[in-house]
C-alpha cells in the first residue's frame, strides 16, 4: 500500500497537469469533450491523492521509518490516534493533506457543477487543476513525503509533546478546510472573469463556497485559540503570532466579501470590489501558507525553514499579476449596475463594514510584515507584538462591533430620520443601561466599558431583530412564540442566521474585554503550604499543595503538583498541573520537557494554574492566573460556528417558503408608506 | 479572446490599475525574497510547531550596571512584571519576559534577564532607565513593540492612513453613486443635470430649476 500510495503521488501529478491542460484547452476552443476529460481527470486526481494518504497514513500506522517523515514525526511509543494525526505534524505530510482537500474540493465543486455554469466551468475546472498541480509539484520536486532515508533507525524521534492534543487532532484540519475553501471562489471568479460573464451567477455558486471557507477557519481558528490556551500555558489564546495572523487575515475578507456580496446580489453594486476580495483571500491564503512555511518570519507555530517558501512566492506573485491582469482588462464588464439612492443606507453601512474588515486585515499583515520591512530598510531587527497589534486593531475592533449594530437597523436604499430614530431607539437604551450599571457595580477601565456599551447596544438589535420578525409572524399567521421563533429562523436562515453569528460575536467581544481584569500571582511553596490570591471578583482563594508526585504514563515520564482550592472557604475540588518529559521506547527523553496546565473552568472565570518547576522534591514554583469569562470564548465560536451552519443550511424551496415571513427588498416607496422596515418586510411576506 | 468595444474606454484606468499592481508586486517580492535569502533555508531534521524550536542561551546578553549610591529599589513587583510585560525575550518563544519566566521553566534565558532586570530595580534604577539599558545591550528588538520615532513610526501611521485613504474613497464612491442616481432621476423626469464645475448639488439644481418654472 506504501508503494502504491508512493506511485500515486507521481499519477496525480499527471493528472492534475491533464486537468489543466484539457480544462483551458477545451475553454479556449469550446470542445465539451476536452472540458469532459477534464472533469473526469479532476475526479482521478482526487482519487490519486487519496490513495497516496492513505500509503501514508499505512506508512505511519505501520512505522514504516525507512521513510523520513515517519521517522521524524512518529515513534513506536507514541499514542495510536497521535498516529492518525501525525499527518498533518511536518511539512510534507502536510502539503499532502492540503492537496488531498484541495482536490476533494475541487471534485466536489466540479461534481456539483456537472449541470451549472456550464460556460465557466473549463476555467474553473483548469485553475482548480492548477492549484491542485502546484501543491503536488511541491511535494513531487521538494518536500515528498514518501521520501527514504538511507538507514532505517530502531525507532522514530516521535512526536512534539505539544502536538499530542485532542486540539491538534481537529484545529489543523479545520484550518486546512477553511483555508482550501478560498480556493473554490477563486477558481470561479477566474472562470467569470475569463469568460466576462460576470453577473449574479457566478456570485451564486461562490457564496455557498465562501461560507464553507468561513465556517471552518472560524472553527480552526477557535480551536486554534483553545489549544494555545490548555497546551502552551502563557494563559492566553491569541498572541498576534505571526502564523495565527496568517489564518486570521483570511477570514476578515471572507467577511467582508460575505457581507458585500449582499449589495451584489440585491443592488448589482460592488461588484469589482467582490472580485477583489475573493481573490484576495485566495492570495492572503497562499501568503499565510508562505509565512508559516518559509521561515522567513520567526513564529513558535512556523514549520522548518526551507526553500519551499519560494515556491508560495513564485505561486503567490504570478497569482497576483494574472488575476490583476484580469481585473484590469474587466473593469467595464464589473461596473455597477444600480445607483446609491441614499448616503445612509444599508449599502453605505456595507461599505464602512468592508472598510474596517479589510483596515484590520492591512493592519494585521502590516504588523507582521513589518520586522522584515524594517530589516530590509534600516538593516535592524525589531519585535511587534501584542501591545501594537491591541493598540492598532482594539479601536478598530470596537468600530466593527458597533457597525455590526449599526448595519441591520439602516434600512437598504434609503433611512428616514423616523425609521433613524424607531430603529435605534431600543438598542440605543440597551447599551447606555449595560454601561450605567456597570459603572454602578464600580467597574472604570475604559476599554472595557466601551465594549460592554457597544455589546449592550449590538445584542439589542439583535434581539430587537428577533422580537419584530416574530411578533410579524405571531400576528399573520397566529403562531405561537416558539413556533414563530423557529419558523423565522427556518423560513429567512440567511438574515437570521447571521444573526446568531453576530450573537457570536458579541460574546466574543465581551470574553475578549474580560481579560482586563485578569490577575494572577506567583509563589514558590513546599507541600502543605497554601497560595492566597484575591480574584477579579474579590473572592478569596487559598491554594494548600498535596505535594509534589511523580509517574510514568504512556510515552512520558510525569511531575505533577496538586492543590486543594477553597474559595471563600467552600471547597472547589483538586487542581493539578504537570511537567511531562517525553521519552521515546528506549526511555530516553525526546524534546524538551513541555507544561500542562491545570484548569478550573466556570463561566464566571478560569482558574489557571502552571506547574513551572520544581526547587526540590517538595517545593514547586507555581503561576496562578485568574482569567474572567475565557469559558465565553470557546462559547462564543460555537455560537458563531451554529449561526454559520444555520445560514449555509439550503434555504427551502419557494413553493415551501410562501405565506412566510420572509425578507425581501421593500421598494423605498412601499418602506416610506410602511414607516419602518419591519413593517414593509412584514407586508412583503404577507 | 477579442476585447468589446465598450471596454477600450478605460484603457486609461486600466493603465493606472496596472501599474499599481505592478509597483505592489515588486514591492512584495523585494522586501519578501530579501527575508527569504537573508533567513537562508535550513537543512536538518524538520521541526514542526512549538517545540520544535530549541531553547538556547546564545541569544542572552548580560546588562549589568553599577548600582547608584544608597539604592533603595524603586519599583514593586507589579512594576517589575509591567515592564517585563513590554520587553520581548531573546529567547525563540516570540513571548514577553515575564511570560516566558512564568509559563516555561526550561527557558534560561527569560529567568537571566529578570535577573539582570531585578538586579538593576535593586541598584535605584527607574523603569525608563532600565528600558534604555536592555535597548543598549539587545537593540530595538527587545521592545515588544515598534517605538513611535523615525521609520518605525510608519509601522504605527500607515495602517490608520491606509483606512483613512479608504474611508476618502467611499465617500468619493457614495457621492458619485449618489449624483449618478440623481442625474439618472432628473434625466428621466426631462429636468437639467448637476454639470461638472457647478457649485451646487444636483437636489439643488433641481429645486432651483423647479422654481424658475414657477416664476415662468
Amino acid at each position: 500500500m506504501i508503494l502504491v500510495g508512493e506511485l500515486s503521488l507521481w499519477v496525480a501529478l499527471l493528472m492534475a497537469a491533464w486537468t489543466t491542460t484539457v480544462s483551458f484547452a477545451g475553454g479556449l476552443q469550446g470542445r465539451a469533450d476536452l472540458v469532459k476529460s477534464g472533469e473526469r481527470a479532476m475526479y482521478a486526481t482526487f482519487a490519486f491523492v487519496l490513495l497516496a494518504s492513505i500509503g501514508l497514513w499505512t506508512a505511519l500506522f505501520t512505522h514504516d521509518f525507512s521513510i523520513k517523515f515517519v521517522a521524524s514525526f512518529t515513534s513506536r511509543n507514541l499514542p495510536t490516534p497521535y498516529l492518525f494525526t501525525a499527518f498533518w505534524a511536518g511539512q510534507e505530510g502536510s502539503l499532502l493533506f492540503w492537496a488531498l482537500i484541495m482536490t476533494m474540493y475541487s471534485a466536489i465543486a466540479v461534481f456539483t457543477n456537472r449541470n451549472a455554469n456550464r460556460a465557466l466551468m473549463p476555467w474553473v475546472t483548469g485553475t482548480l487543476g492548477v492549484v491542485a498541480l502546484f501543491f503536488l509539484m511541491t511535494m513531487a520536486f521538494s518536500e515528498n513525503p514518501y521520501e527514504r532515508i538511507d538507514w532505517i533507525p530502531a525507532d522514530g524521534r516521535g512526536m512534539n509533546p505539544q502536538l499530542q492534543n485532542p486540539g491538534m487532532a481537529a484545529h489543523p484540519p479545520m484550518l486546512y478546510l477553511g483555508y482550501v475553501g478560498t480556493a473554490i471562489p477563486f477558481a470561479f471568479a477566474i472562470g467569470a472573469l475569463v469568460t466576462r460573464q460576470l453577473d449574479h451567477q457566478w456570485l451564486g455558486a461562490v457564496r455557498r463556497w465562501a461560507l464553507v471557507s468561513w465556517f471552518f477557519l472560524t472553527i480552526g481558528i477557535v480551536l486554534g485559540m483553545w489549544w494555545a490556551y490548555v497546551e502552551l500555558g502563557w494563559a492566553g489564546y491569541w498572541a498576534w503570532d505571526a502564523v495565527e495572523n496568517s489564518s486570521f487575515l483570511p477570514w476578515l475578507t471572507v467577511t467582508a466579501f460575505l457581507h458585500s456580496i449582499m449589495i451584489q446580489e440585491k443592488r448589482g453594486m460592488l461588484r469589482k470590489w467582490n472580485v477583489t476580495l475573493v481573490v484576495l483571500s485566495f492570495l492572503l491564503t497562499i501568503l499565510g501558507t508562505f509565512i508559516t512555511r518559509s521561515g522567513v518570519i520567526e513564529s513558535v507555530h512556523a514549520f522548518a525553514r526551507s526553500s519551499i517558501g519560494n515556491w508560495f512566492l513564485g505561486f503567490l506573485v504570478a497569482a497576483a499579476v494574472l488575476t490583476a491582469y484580469l481585473v484590469s482588462t474587466r473593469l467595464t464588464d464589473l461596473k455597477a449596475k444600480a445607483e446609491l439612492e441614499s448616503m445612509v443606507s444599508r449599502e453605505a453601512a456595507f461599505l464602512y463594514n468592508n472598510l474596517v474588515l479589510v483596515g484590520i486585515c492591512f493592519a494585521t499583515l502590516w504588523g507582521t510584515l513589518f520586522p522584515i520591512l524594517s530589516e530590509a530598510v534600516k538593516g535592524d531587527k525589531i519585535t511587534v507584538g501584542p501591545p501594537f497589534f491591541n493598540s492598532v486593531n482594539g479601536p478598530l475592533g470596537l468600530l466593527l462591533l458597533a457597525l455590526t449594530g449599526i448595519g441591520p437597523l439602516i434600512a437598504w436604499r434609503r433611512a428616514s430620520l423616523v425609521n433613524l430614530r424607531r430603529q435605534f431607539t431600543w438598542p440605543a437604551a440597551a447599551g447606555v443601561a449595560v454601561f450605567a450599571t456597570l459603572v454602578a457595580l464600580g467597574m472604570r477601565d475604559p476599554y472595557a466599558l466601551i465594549s460592554y456599551l457597544l455589546a449592550g447596544f449590538v445584542f439589542g438589535t439583535i434581539i430587537q431583530e428577533f422580537v419584530k420578525g416574530v411578533g410579524a409572524r405571531q400576528s399573520m399567521y397566529g403562531e405561537g412564540m416558539a413556533a414563530a421563533f423557529v419558523r423565522l429562523i427556518g423560513r429567512n436562515r440567511r438574515r437570521y442566521g447571521g444573526y446568531i453569528v453576530h450573537f457570536g460575536v458579541v460574546i466574543l467581544f465581551c470574553a475578549f474585554a474580560g481579560l482586563m481584569f485578569k490577575r494572577d500571582v506567583t509563589a514558590t511553596v513546599k507541600t502543605g503550604e497554601t497560595v492566597k490570591a484575591t480574584d477579579p471578583y474579590g473572592h478569596e482563594w487559598v491554594f494548600t499543595s498535596q505535594g509534589i508526585s511523580t509517574f510514568e504514563q504512556l510515552n512520558r515520564r510525569v511531575m505533577a503538583i496538586s492543590f486543594a482550592v477553597t474559595r471563600d472557604g467552600q471547597s472547589m475540588g483538586l487542581l493539578s498541573s504537570e511537567k511531562r518529559q517525553h521519552v521515546d521506547s528506549n526511555g530516553e527523553p525526546t524534546f524538551e520537557p513541555s507544561t500542562e496546565v491545570g484548569i478550573l473552568e466556570s463561566p464566571k472565570q478560569d482558574v489557571y494554574l502552571v506547574f513551572t518547576g520544581a526547587v526540590d522534591k517538595d517545593t514547586a514554583a507555581v503561576h496562578i492566573n485568574f482569567n474572567p469569562l475565557v469559558w465565553w470564548v470557546w462559547f462564543g465560536g460555537i455560537i458563531m460556528a451554529f449561526g454559520g451552519m444555520i445560514v449555509m443550511w439550503p434555504q427551502a424551496r419557494r413553493g415551501e417558503r410562501e405565506g412566510g415571513y420572509v425578507a425581501q427588498l421593500p421598494s423605498a416607496r412601499e418602506q416610506a408608506e410602511a414607516g419602518t422596515p419591519a413593517d414593509a418586510l412584514a407586508g412583503a411576506g404577507a | 479572446m477579442r476585447r468589446p468595444a465598450s471596454d477600450r474606454g478605460s484603457a486609461e484606468l486600466r493603465r493606472e490599475f496596472l501599474r499599481r499592481a505592478a509597483v505592489t508586486a515588486a514591492g512584495l517580492f523585494v522586501v519578501t525574497t530579501r527575508g527569504v535569502t537573508q533567513s537562508g533555508p535550513q537543512t536538518g531534521a524538520p521541526q514542526s510547531a512549538a517545540g520544535g524550536v530549541e531553547m538556547t542561551s546564545d541569544s542572552y546578553k548580560p546588562v549589568r550596571r553599577d548600582p547608584k549610591p544608597g539604592a533603595k529599589p524603586g519599583m514593586d513587583a507589579k512594576q517589575v512584571e509591567a515592564l517585563e510585560r513590554n520587553l520581548a525575550c531573546p529567547c525563540p518563544c516570540t513571548l514577553d519576559v515575564y511570560t516566558c519566566r512564568t509559563t516555561d521553566f526550561s527557558c534560561g534565558i527569560s529567568p537571566a534577564v529578570h535577573g539582570d532586570i531585578q538586579r538593576l530595580v535593586d541598584g535605584g534604577y527607574s523603569a525608563d532607565e532600565i528600558m534604555a539599558a536592555m535597548m543598549e545591550t539587545y537593540g530595538d528588538f527587545i521592545l515588544m513593540q515598534p517605538r513611535k520615532q523615525g521609520f518605525n513610526l510608519l509601522a504605527w501611521f500607515a495602517p490608520f492612513a491606509g483606512i483613512a485613504l479608504g474611508a476618502v474613497a467611499i465617500g468619493a464612491l457614495l457621492r458619485q453613486w449618489r449624483m449618478n442616481a440623481v442625474r439618472a432621476e432628473a434625466a428621466a423626469a426631462g429636468r437639467p443635470v448637476a454639470e461638472a464645475g457647478v457649485d451646487a448639488t444636483p437636489e439643488e439644481l433641481a429645486r432651483l430649476d423647479a422654481a424658475l418654472r414657477e416664476e415662468r
